[in-house]
């Protein structure tokens, strides 16, 4: 699992698109940071808290995150399937260890992404923002496990890089828009992603949104184990 | 004492049974051919017993265990139809599945293994530049990491040129040597004639034949090809010579001085020697041609 999870994460590091969004990230973060340093009055009267530098940031892994994870991973799975490169890594390994490691992997990645685009704001806020971090982290989780799923799901990978497209757009605005809505739907909808959560006060609710990454790897790993490879 | 036993086991895809039913043993030490045309179910079966596809019933044990986490640290598979990682070098490779296996290789032990199989050049060639007969190479050394007890390779050779075939074969020959169990899938009749003990043939996902290759073809003698030299067959004879022979076979080739036979068995050969003798046509050289797997296999 390890060495899968370290293959990935290296593969990404490596690939021009996550150089692009590394790069994105960083710019965002650093330029809102100069940005609001230089307004200390627009920071009090937007009320934005503890968190006033990492504005950026967060509007970043809200809006784009889904969006990057799925232009990243789309094909995660599927595409070892379909080169049949999967064949050689399931005579050594199990399968779990296969989705498993490369979800660690990933995640590891945008692990470090968010964790070096926080410590860049250090010098603007003087702290690193802990729980923003961890907030975050399982926010990607979400949309991880769901591309994971189905890039385990759907073996053509033209078909997921569609699908994720339009599920990374929708889902985000959709998201946002039922936090302020009384629609029924909208409301349900909330309570199957993290926007909900994500709107909550209290903190515990955040980690709630784990639930859900578990459930998209558990449903990964039960079609993996009964798939043909 | 057998290393790959399976019972009743099957893979249908829809209604279609693609092995059916296949009950095999496999015994400790040889080199076993599994022999079969083209979608008769000897990949799926290997597949199946190595962890790639699931079994639709039925069931098996590798080296006597069945547990897969521990048969994986024991047997070593090249499947048919996979590719390497076109970023990854071949050095890289064995690396990273020598890591997946809990391995500890040393840069010189992959170096070794790269040299055993005839990579040395291409050690740190990015393997999208490999020949196809450089990725069947690389597959060997991949499923040799772990000093294998027994190693699957399906269709070794397949698409692979005339030197790499040599190399290949003389590669397997001395695995074995070294004690490792070998089951090879092929539709290349020579190639496990040549190199398996005993062989099975498949034919649409059914066993129809399994066994020692000299017994098989022991077996199979009551379809023997014979030649008779013959003298001069005087014209008033030859249409009853004719017609007395076909009662023995049904498949007669005349040639000068010589006729073929196909017969059934060996009884039948001196019977048709009295034949000739009893009309007076002298016979110089009875020749009697031992079928070949092909005739064996084309004959299942």
């Amino acid at each position: 699992m390890i060495t899968i999870a370290l293959r990935e994460f290296k593969k990404l590091f490596r690939s021009i698109r996550s150089i692009i969004i590394i790069f994105l990230i960083f710019l965002v973060t650093l330029e809102t940071a100069k940005l609001i340093n230089k307004f200390p009055l627009v920071l009090q009267v937007l009320n934005l808290g503890d968190h006033a530098y990492s504005v950026g940031l967060m509007v970043l892994i809200v809006l784009a995150s889904p969006l990057f994870v799925s232009i990243l991973s789309h094909n995660v799975i599927n595409e070892e399937l379909k080169s049949r490169t999967i064949r050689f890594i399931a005579t050594k390994t199990s399968r779990d260890n296969i989705i498993l490691g490369k979800f660690l992997g990933t995640l590891l990645f945008w692990g470090i992404c968010v964790f070096v685009a926080l410590i860049l704001i250090i010098p603007f806020a003087k702290e690193f923002y802990f729980r923003l971090f961890l907030h975050s982290i399982i926010y990607i989780s979400y949309f991880l496990g769901l591309t994971i799923l189905l890039s385990t799901t759907i073996p053509n990978p033209m078909l997921t890089t569609f699908i994720n497209l339009i599920l990374s757009i929708v889902m985000p605005i959709l998201g946002l828009w039922s936090m302020g809505s009384d629609n029924i739907f909208l409301k349900l909808y909330s309570y199957i992603t993290p926007y909900f959560f994500y709107s909550q006060d209290k903190e515990p609710y955040y980690y709630f949104v784990l639930l859900f990454t578990i459930i998209f790897l558990g449903l990964s790993l039960t079609i993996m184990r009964k798939r043909d490879l | 004492m057998y290393v790959i036993e399976t019972y009743n086991l099957t893979k249908k895809y829809g209604n279609k049974n693609v092995v059916n039913n296949v009950s095999l043993k496999v015994k400790k030490g040889i080199i076993f051919g599994f022999l079969g045309k083209n979608g008769a179910g000897k990949s799926t079966f290997i597949n199946m017993i190595t962890g790639l596809t699931i079994p639709s019933s039925g069931s098996f044990t590798l080296l006597s265990n069945k547990n897969i986490k521990e048969q994986r640290k024991r047997f070593g598979v090249m499947p048919d139809y996979s590719e390497f990682y076109g970023d990854m070098t071949a050095f890289d490779h064995l690396k990273f599945f020598s890591k997946l296996l809990g391995i500890k290789l040393t840069r010189e032990d992959i170096i070794q293994i790269l040299k055993r199989v005839g990579l040395e050049d291409a050690i740190n060639l990015k393997t999208k530049k490999f020949s196809f007969g450089m990725k069947k190479k690389l597959g060997i050394a991949q499923a040799i990491l772990n000093k294998p007890d027994l190693l699957f390779l399906d269709e070794p050779t397949s698409g692979v040129d005339a030197n790499s075939i040599l190399s290949i074969h003389s590669l397997i020959k001395d695995i074995s040597k070294q004690g490792t169990t070998i089951f090879l899938t092929s539709h290349n009749l020579d190639e496990v004639e040549k190199l398996c003990d005993e062989i099975a043939i498949i034919d649409k996902g059914i066993i129809k034949l399994q066994g020692p290759i000299e017994k098989i073809k022991s077996d199979y003698r009551d379809n023997l090809t014979i030649i008779i030299k013959h003298g001069k067959i005087p014209e008033n004879v030859f249409s009853e010579l004719e017609y007395q022979l076909k009662m023995y076979s049904s498949n007669i080739t005349w040639g000068m001085n010589h006729v073929h036979l196909m017969v059934k068995d060996e009884y039948t050969i001196s019977e048709i020697n009295r034949l000739f003798l009893k009309m007076n046509i002298n016979v110089f050289r009875i020749e009697v041609e031992e079928p070949t797997l092909e005739e064996i296999f084309l004959g299942t």
